[in-house]
């Protein structure tokens, strides 16, 4: 007998129209297991217990009661699903029946988590714009503030990550080297020392109030992130260990302390793993590879607020549609914005899309002129060899052999801030010490050398897993014997979106912060300003998770506040911009309709391929990126002055002209990555546009700004915080000085 | 551009590898029917199947196998290839791809019939493995740091050296729902509905037919990775992975009140010699339960040994890639078997320290489509980028249960 038989099924379905639910009985029947495309729904998985087997589909779960007698049926469960008549229009089918009594394994919290809902519902508590460290960390924070009230209020929020990756592909997974807190495991720490040397590495330009709360609050998050599952490497008695890091200090910049706590080289793969384990523990609700092309914020509607955000226009990739999102809390956590140039530490994602929201909503970004470039990036490829590497010993040396470091930076050497050694770098590049990526010999000779042969293979091996697997793999090179071309590149985003220590966005006008209701950021799409003009390492994980927490807890106490659902907001913004979504890719898609969806309409280009550096193919957004990552390059990375800056400004104009004529050459919407690439350049081209006017605009040299028209710090003029929106209107918010007048920042 | 004869062996081959030269990329691609434009009665299920009507993700459309011929170094990785042909010749063609560097487990492929991430493998490295290459790319230590290369192919190779590969190599698509879904739409709409399968050979490779129209041509064949649903070209539908992941609760149940007694069975478990008195755990667990029931921030970290998180290191590296369970015969789908992924989840919990449910984690995947499934085949310790021996943890794991 090979027959599922089932004595009774309820259905339960929902349409994409409306929210009424529709319930279907169906008794006595066949089914089987097995994938079923063809039909229309894939049967994942068919488990049998006694009396009942349950089927995951992609649509949900399906509990069916009954009794079974074996597997391998000739019969078709979907035949037998058949008997439920509904419209074309059905979006979304949950099936439930008599869950069984305990699940399998019965610990813990049970919790329904659709991967990749097909969102009906269009109105949340609360939607989170990206996955990462930030975004998943607010969300913990939310449900975890929520749970501790729901046992007065019995709320029942409802709350959506949205983002355009899985979560564990997101570019927290990358981090590699720590993430700092004076837990003093290994010798005395003091959270006042961490206070201070991230106030001296952001060249004083963080707010302090904000570094405060971020050096005094790391142990607790270290240890809550311990809790979540974070596998950090120990020390022998059981703590968690902690490595020496660039700028941490004892004693306000004595000598060099263990401050960054570690997990091998691979902090971040760990804590973004743990936050999503976390996530799905209590029930997270991920709505996955959906893009958000738009942030709808009402504009302020007297002289105290600073405008009311609305909602989200959202692509949900898989089914190559959109649709608008109302939302009582939106909170950016999309990261940051590498892309922007052409050899950079980041994920191919990192297009800087939440803070291209924020500008082309109307709001501002912050100090977006300060872009970290990590001094080890290999060779040309750009991957990060963490800072671990010289933390452990590592030695830059130039074309000559010299350990070049020790003449910038005495006393500190080669764990210098980041700033300092990228620039001393390119210092050395262009006193002609520079050496060639062997991997391209004729090349410039645009590296130095990383020497890790001092230290000992098995050490390294121990404790530079990814570093020496990273150098193998993509410089064929063995770091026990063979010198490894570095080269600095972009790495962190210090500006951002403008929020207060509680994550709120805010306007800067008339001289005082101006509240957005409703709209929150964390993360490195985000600046609460703790890392001012450079961020010292391990310093960026944390600001994500704690920041990130403190986000997801504030909107809780304002859900908690707001009672009721507020009122009947008007959704006249949203639906316009739908529309006007909707006609903008309705315009990208059409062009490829008429001829054969799949047919690539470039071919006749590739007669210049064998050019590879004239890869100006008309028409493409990837060739595009590439032209505005050598622009970027050219006009601002690690340097710039006034000339470089105008003539990237003049570049971008070109850019911005080529952009317009982007259409897509697959009228396929579905799973169709080059719609998304085209939004991306656009985000990519706003926000490039933003960081070399605030750049024009900063007449000193401070942190990882160094510009060589204005080479020194100008207290009395930018002790000062650029705020800048989309129409190139640029303001200064003056820096919070709280505790530590500004000092001269010597390495 | 580099003869193949000045090919030599060991280092010096992989000199040559940073010369540029022609490569030929063979994708399967696929692309869905947009939902409007499916006829209504094209499944005679359709009005009647609550199911049927969303079915545009999947299943129907457009397949073919394309060619690219580009000019690339060898050392260069597949990813690399295929970023050119999106920014040079064709940006319609779609994988998953992200931090470029083996991380984040979004480009699991299958590589001439080898389950591989697109970012670690280096071309050379897979016309090696091809057998239409000269010796000399055979030879092991071309790339440093690859074990794969040293090993024969556990997968057969589906019509690399012949220039009509279409219909073979879409017969031996391993995804059998594909195969198995024409039941109904073929007849009513042949054109459209059934495997519309095709070679386009890129027009422009034309040009440069001279290089790889010979036996020595070197192709590298990418198919999107087995055992998950294509959903278009190389992307695949990772659902049914996460679903299994999370179904053994993949995620640290600390349970402070028990967390002694718990621990303290999970050591004896273990045959550990740790004395309760000396259990560094005890004390700060119930810390930590003090603080918690203070509802304060928690104080301290659960304690655990560098031996202690030896146990579970490696297996916490997993980036749930997936090519374990496209490289798992039995795997195929999920539906008789969770797959390694969802075990090594498991087993990472399994055997934290921290974890105070080891017993029931090990009855949770002791079940028919669970560890049991598992025919210790081991092909899915190979393709693994984390270097975790897969099917090693697999068997400690049935094992472990049947203590």
């Amino acid at each position: 007998m090979n027959t599922l038989i089932l004595q009774q099924l309820t259905l339960t379905l929902r349409t994409t129209k409306g929210e009424s639910w529709r319930q279907r009985t169906i008794t006595k029947d066949h089914a089987m297991t097995g994938n079923h495309p063809g039909f229309g729904v894939v049967v994942k998985r068919i488990t049998y217990e006694p009396g009942i087997a349950r089927v995951t589909s992609q649509r949900g779960d399906l509990t069916i009661g009954g009794h079974l007698a074996a597997r391998n049926p000739p019969d078709d469960l979907i035949n037998l699903l058949g008997e439920g008549k509904l419209s074309h229009k059905t979006h979304s089918a949950r099936v439930n029946r008599h869950r069984p009594d305990g699940a399998p394994l019965s610990i813990g919290r049970d919790s329904i988590v659709v991967m990749n809902p097909q969102k009906v519902r269009n109105r949340y508590d609360a939607v989170i714009v990206g996955a990462g460290a930030a975004g998943l960390s607010t969300a913990l924070g939310l449900y975890r503030a929520l749970e501790n009230k729901n046992s007065k209020s019995g709320l029942s929020p409802k709350v959506l990550v949205v983002s355009k990756l899985q979560p564990l592909r997101s570019h927290t997974g990358s981090a590699e080297g720590g993430i700092a807190a004076s837990l003093g495991n290994q010798e005395k720490d003091d959270w006042h020392w961490h206070y201070y040397d991230t106030v001296k590495g952001s060249d004083w330009l963080a707010d302090q109030d904000a570094v405060r709360i971020l050096a005094e609050q790391a142990p607790g998050i270290i240890v809550e992130l311990e809790h979540d599952g974070v596998a950090f490497s120990r020390t022998e008695d059981g703590h968690i260990a902690q490595r020496k890091f660039g700028g941490h200090t004892a004693d306000y910049g004595g000598h060099p302390v263990r401050r960054a706590a570690y997990a091998a080289d691979r902090i971040g793969h760990q804590i973004l793993h743990a936050l999503w384990q976390q996530c799905l523990r209590h029930g997270v609700e991920f709505a996955e590879e959906w893009y958000v092309t738009d942030l709808v914020v009402d504009p302020p509607t007297d002289d105290e607020s600073g405008g009311h955000a609305r909602g989200l226009i959202v692509l949900d990739t898989h089914v190559g549609e959109l649709q608008a999102i109302q939302a009582d809390n939106i909170v950016l956590c999309t990261g940051g914005a590498g892309r922007l140039f052409h050899t950079t530490s980041n994920s191919w994602d990192l297009t800087g899309d939440g803070m291209a929201l924020a500008l082309q909503a109307g709001l501002q970004l912050e100090d977006v002129e300060f872009i970290q470039f990590h001094p080890t990036g290999l060779g040309h490829t750009g991957i990060l060899l963490s800072e671990a590497s010289r933390a452990e010993g590592g030695v830059l040396r130039n074309s000559q052999g010299r350990a070049f470091m020790q003449d910038y930076a005495p006393g500190h050497g080669d764990l210098a801030a980041r700033d300092v050694v990228s620039r001393s770098i390119m210092a050395e590049i262009d006193a002609g010490r520079g050496v060639a990526d062997p991997s391209d010999p004729a090349g410039p000779h645009d590296c130095v050398w990383l020497d890790l042969t001092g230290i000992d293979s098995q050490r390294m091996a121990t404790l530079l897993p990814q570093v020496t697997e990273t150098i193998h793999r993509y410089a064929h090179l063995d770091p026990t014997v063979d010198m490894v071309p570095v080269k600095p590149t972009a790495h962190y985003t210090m500006g951002g979106i403008p929020i207060t220590d509680r994550g709120r966005v805010y306007r800067w006008q008339d001289g005082r912060r101006r509240v957005v209701d409703g709209l929150y950021a964390a993360g490195e799409c985000s600046c609460v300003s703790v890392h001012g003009a450079n961020r010292l390492g391990g310093n960026s994980l944390l600001d994500a998770c704690l920041f990130g927490t403190r986000t997801g807890q504030a909107i809780a106490a304002v859900m908690a506040n707001a009672g009721k659902p507020n009122d009947m907001a008007d959704a006249s913004a949203l639906t316009h911009a739908l529309q006007k979504r909707q006609a903008f890719m309705d315009e990208l898609l059409s062009g490829a309709s008429k001829t054969d969806p799949s047919e690539p309409a470039l071919a006749n280009d590739l007669d210049e391929a064998s050019d590879p550096d004239d890869s100006a193919s008309p028409n493409n957004p990837y060739a595009l990126m590439g032209q505005l990552g050598r622009l970027m390059e050219e006009a601002v990375a690690v340097r710039c002055n006034q000339s470089s800056i105008e003539k990237g400004l003049h570049g971008l104009d070109q850019l911005d002209a080529d952009a317009k004529q982007l259409r897509a050459h697959s009228g396929t919407a579905v799973l169709n990555q080059e719609v998304t690439a085209i939004m991306e350049v656009d985000n990519l081209l706003i926000l490039a546009r933003a960081v070399l006017n605030a750049s024009l605009k900063r007449q000193e040299s401070r942190g990882a700004l160094y510009r060589s028209d204005y080479p020194q710090r100008d207290d009395e003029r930018y002790l000062a915080h650029t705020m800048i929106d989309a129409k190139e209107v640029v303001s200064w918010q003056p820096v919070h000085i709280v505790d530590m007048p500004p000092e001269g920042r010597n390495y | 551009m580099t003869s193949q004869s000045t090919v030599s062996v060991g280092s010096k081959a992989s000199a040559s590898d940073r010369d540029p030269r022609p490569v030929t990329f063979r994708i399967a691609r696929f692309t869905p029917r947009p939902q409007s434009e499916r006829p209504v009665r094209t499944n005679p299920f359709a009005k009647s199947n609550p199911f049927a009507t969303t079915g545009s993700r999947r299943g129907r459309g457009r397949r073919w196998t394309q060619e690219y011929t580009i000019h690339i170094a060898p050392q260069r990785t597949v990813l690399d290839a295929l970023l050119q042909i999106k920014r040079e010749v064709d940006p319609t063609l779609n994988f998953r791809y992200s931090c470029g560097h083996g991380m984040c487990g979004s480009d699991a492929v299958l590589i001439n019939g080898r389950p591989d991430l697109l970012c670690t493998a280096t071309i050379a490295n897979c016309l090696s493995a091809s057998e239409t290459m000269p010796k000399a790319y055979a030879t092991p230590g071309i790339v440093n740091g690859s074990p794969q290369v040293q090993q024969p192919p556990a997968f057969r190779r589906t019509g690399t050296a012949t220039t009509t590969t279409a219909t073979p190599s879409s017969a031996l698509h391993s995804d059998s729902g594909i195969d198995s879904r024409t039941i109904g739409p073929k007849a009513t709409d042949p054109s459209g509905a059934s495997d519309h399968t095709e070679t386009t050979n890129h027009k422009a490779s034309t040009h440069l037919t001279k290089t790889s129209d010979s036996n020595k041509s070197s192709v590298v064949e990418i198919r999107p990775l087995p055992g998950f649903t294509p959903l278009r070209d190389l992307i695949v539908d990772t659902d049914t992975m996460f679903e299994q992941i999370r179904r053994f609760k993949p995620y640290l149940l600390h349970d402070d009140s028990f967390a002694e007694s718990n621990h303290n069975r999970c050591e004896s478990d273990q045959q550990q010699m740790h004395d309760s008195a000396q259990d560094p755990l005890a004390k700060a667990t119930s810390q930590a339960a003090q603080t918690k029931a203070a509802n304060a921030e928690p104080a301290s970290e659960y304690r655990q040994t560098p031996e202690e998180l030896a146990r579970y290191e490696l297996l916490s590296t997993c980036i749930a890639c997936g090519l374990c369970q496209g490289a798992c015969p039995i795997y195929a789908g999920g539906e008789a078997f969770a797959g390694p992924a969802a075990m090594i989840a498991a087993a990472r919990f399994i055997n934290d320290s921290r974890d105070s449910h080891r017993q029931e984690r090990l009855e949770a995947i002791d079940q028919v489509d669970g560890i049991q499934a598992c025919q210790s085949i081991r092909a899915c310790t190979r393709p693994c980028p984390r270097g975790i021996d897969v099917g090693e943890e697999m068997w400690k794991l049935v094992e472990a249960v049947k203590e």
